[in-house]
């Protein structure tokens, strides 16, 4: 049965090496028990660095393997995109795991173990595999939000993401077999090809399978109204896992959005477009508007990343290749002042222990490097000018707004406007307010939290203001799509 | 299909459960009515192989069994796995043959990890 097929392992090597890498991981805890644990970060983020290294030498590949995983330049682009941000996640994490867990190694080779199944969701053209990439990154995620063992809130978020999380992949196990009854493959060009006939009888069996499709993914992706685990299990998990989940997790399932509503339903654009831009008014409206009355730091960005969504799920609902392009646009933009707040909460929550909103009085006097950092950060996620924020944001809203969704465009600004109500709260706390009495001291920032923010930073304001290296870069991945 | 093959097709289930239903309440509402009742207290406890029972029934039992299942279940699975793979070793390529090597393989990686954290000491400190 394998004639005919490309079973060429040579284009797996980048995944191959990041199952090494957790092996590696894996056994040097065990087996070297006198190192000291910071090292598994730095070996960890090392790794995933030659990792992506190594993938980027496949640029201008465009080659599958056995019909199921392909290797061009949107795999590339989002292999390099998973791995560094898994290699920030884990030098975010450095002091605090070895400080805290009693089993770091995991801890590091779960993330790593979720950047593959990341990769996978972007890289595979059948439901099957899609469908396991899709596993392997949440089982990975739903261990690591509930990793403080013997803290209720942890286990709580844990619990609600992995009942809801199993709930959305049956309901997208079940999407996936109705399509596949109507159009008898999983592989997504032949679903294009069976649907491009007329469906006749079975065209509330396909608006089923579309819904539940949707359904699922909304859930993964966190979108108004499959959005309820969201702020628990941001606010339950470690701060680093809570950056992860906003990033990867939300990035993975837009990739698969992308290649599965582009290359497959494509066909049928009318019938799931009304569907999504729905779906993506509810998520813009509900997530920025709750944002407004959160106090806990995490349960703020858990609803400002909900209203982010939002926004990228515009660009799915007018899917077409300059949508594509921008929603890819607008994901880099948002990863890097994402992980820039976050490192700015990780820093203050390792050297303070708190993560109310409130709790961020004085920061610009106790760690100016860390306010300023904060403040164009949120800038840039509020979408000002200078910033990336403002730059992803304007291409997003014009490649929707060509595409006729003039009232998904209007809620959009508005909701932005909005954010940035919320955003300003935190800086004012940062900037305006004094520190606590007794507290007005400098904290020790460590290099590496200080470095890494600064590095996002420069990242920001890159975007921000040359932002052509990434379009040239994102043409390239999403030409591939559309042909 | 019409809905009334779709029925025709289904008739026999749906009898059946009717009929299933109807022998099992038959049998409770017969009992109720026929069998005489006797309230005793020794037939409130638990029964112990005819012996009178000692202490409460909640017993408590070691949580280690748990993983020792968890590890069981593993093999187990892979057993499920390895006997078709047996079946149709011959006829199947040697890319199956390799792929159930990996698949040992990562087993056994498992199970060494499993050894190394201590999991399979019963008396641990």
């Amino acid at each position: 049965m394998t004639e005919g097929l490309n079973l060429d392992y040579s284009l797996l090597i980048p995944e191959f090496l990041l199952v090494g890498l957790v092996v590696a991981i894996v056994g040097l805890d065990l087996y070297a028990p006198k190192m000291k644990k910071t090292w598994l970060a730095y070996i960890a983020a090392a790794g995933l660095v030659a990792v992506g290294a190594v993938s980027l030498g496949y640029w201008d590949t465009d080659d599958n393997f056995a019909n199921i995983i392909v290797v061009d330049d949107y795999t590339t682009f989002f292999r390099v995109f998973f791995v560094a941000t898994a290699a920030v996640i884990c030098l975010a994490s450095a002091t605090m795991v070895a400080e805290k867990f009693r089993h770091p190694g995991e801890y590091y080779a779960l993330i790593i173990l979720s950047t593959i199944g990341a990769i996978g969701m972007a890289a595979s053209r059948e439901l099957m595999t899609a469908y396991i990439s899709l596993e392997l990154l949440s089982f990975s995620l739903y261990v690591l939000v509930s990793y403080q063992k013997f803290d209720a809130k942890s286990n709580e978020g844990g619990l609600k993401y992995l009942l809801l999380g199993a709930f959305a992949s049956a309901m997208f196990l079940y999407g996936m077999s109705l399509i596949y009854g109507i159009t008898g493959s999983t592989y997504y060009s032949e679903i294009a090809v069976g649907l491009q006939n007329p469906t006749g009888d079975f065209q509330w069996a396909m608006l089923m399978g579309l819904v539940l499709i949707v359904t699922g993914l909304g859930f993964k992706v966190a979108a108004v109204p499959f959005h309820m685990w969201t702020p628990d299990a941001y606010e339950g998990a470690f701060p680093p896992i809570t950056a992860y989940l906003g990033t990867t997790s939300k990035a993975a399932g837009f990739a698969l959005m992308l290649v599965l509503f582009s290359q497959a339903f494509e066909v049928v654009h009318d019938d799931w477009s009304w569907m999504i831009a729905g779906i993506a008014a509810a998520t813009m409206i509900l997530g920025n508007l709750v944002a407004l009355q959160q106090h806990n730091i995490k349960r703020l960005m858990a609803y400002s990343s909900i209203g982010q969504v939002g926004y990228m799920l515009m660009a799915i609902a007018a899917l077409n290749s300059d949508t594509a392009q921008a929603l890819l646009v607008h994901l880099v933009g948002y990863m890097v002042s994402n992980m820039a707040v976050f490192i700015v909460i990780i820093a203050w929550y390792n050297m303070t222990g708190k993560d109310e909103i409130a709790d961020f009085r004085g920061m610009r006097e106790r760690a100016p490097l860390l306010a300023w950092v904060l403040a164009g950060a949120l800038f840039s996620l509020a979408g000002l000018p200078l910033f990336a924020g403002f730059v992803t944001k304007f291409v997003l809203f014009q490649s929707v707004w060509n595409e006729g969704f003039y009232w998904l465009i209007a809620i959009a600004t508005t909701t932005s406007v909005v954010s940035l109500y919320y955003y300003l709260q935190i800086m004012r706390q940062a900037f305006v307010e004094k520190p606590a009495e007794g507290e007005e001291s400098r904290l020790p920032v460590p290099l590496l939290m200080n470095g890494l923010a600064a590095a996002l930073m420069v990242g920001v304001l890159y975007i921000g203001l040359y932002p052509q290296a990434l379009f040239d870069v994102v043409e390239a991945a999403t030409d591939v799509l559309f042909v | 299909m019409p809905f009334d093959a779709l029925l025709g097709n289904y008739l026999a289930v749906f009898l059946a459960t009717i009929v299933g239903f109807g022998l099992i309440a038959t049998a409770l509402i017969a009992a109720r009515l026929l069998a005489p009742f006797s309230k005793e207290e020794n037939k409130r406890t638990s029964y112990e192989c005819g012996m009178t029972p000692i202490g409460s029934t909640r017993a408590q039992f070691s949580f280690r069994y748990y993983i020792f299942a968890i590890l069981f279940i593993i093999f187990d699975v892979e057993a499920v796995f390895l006997f078709p793979w047996a079946v149709t070793l011959v006829d199947a390529s040697k890319t199956a043959f390799w792929e159930m090597i990996v698949f040992i393989g990562v087993l056994g990686a498992g199970l060494a990890y499993a050894w190394k954290k201590g999991v399979l000491q019963w008396n641990r400190e």
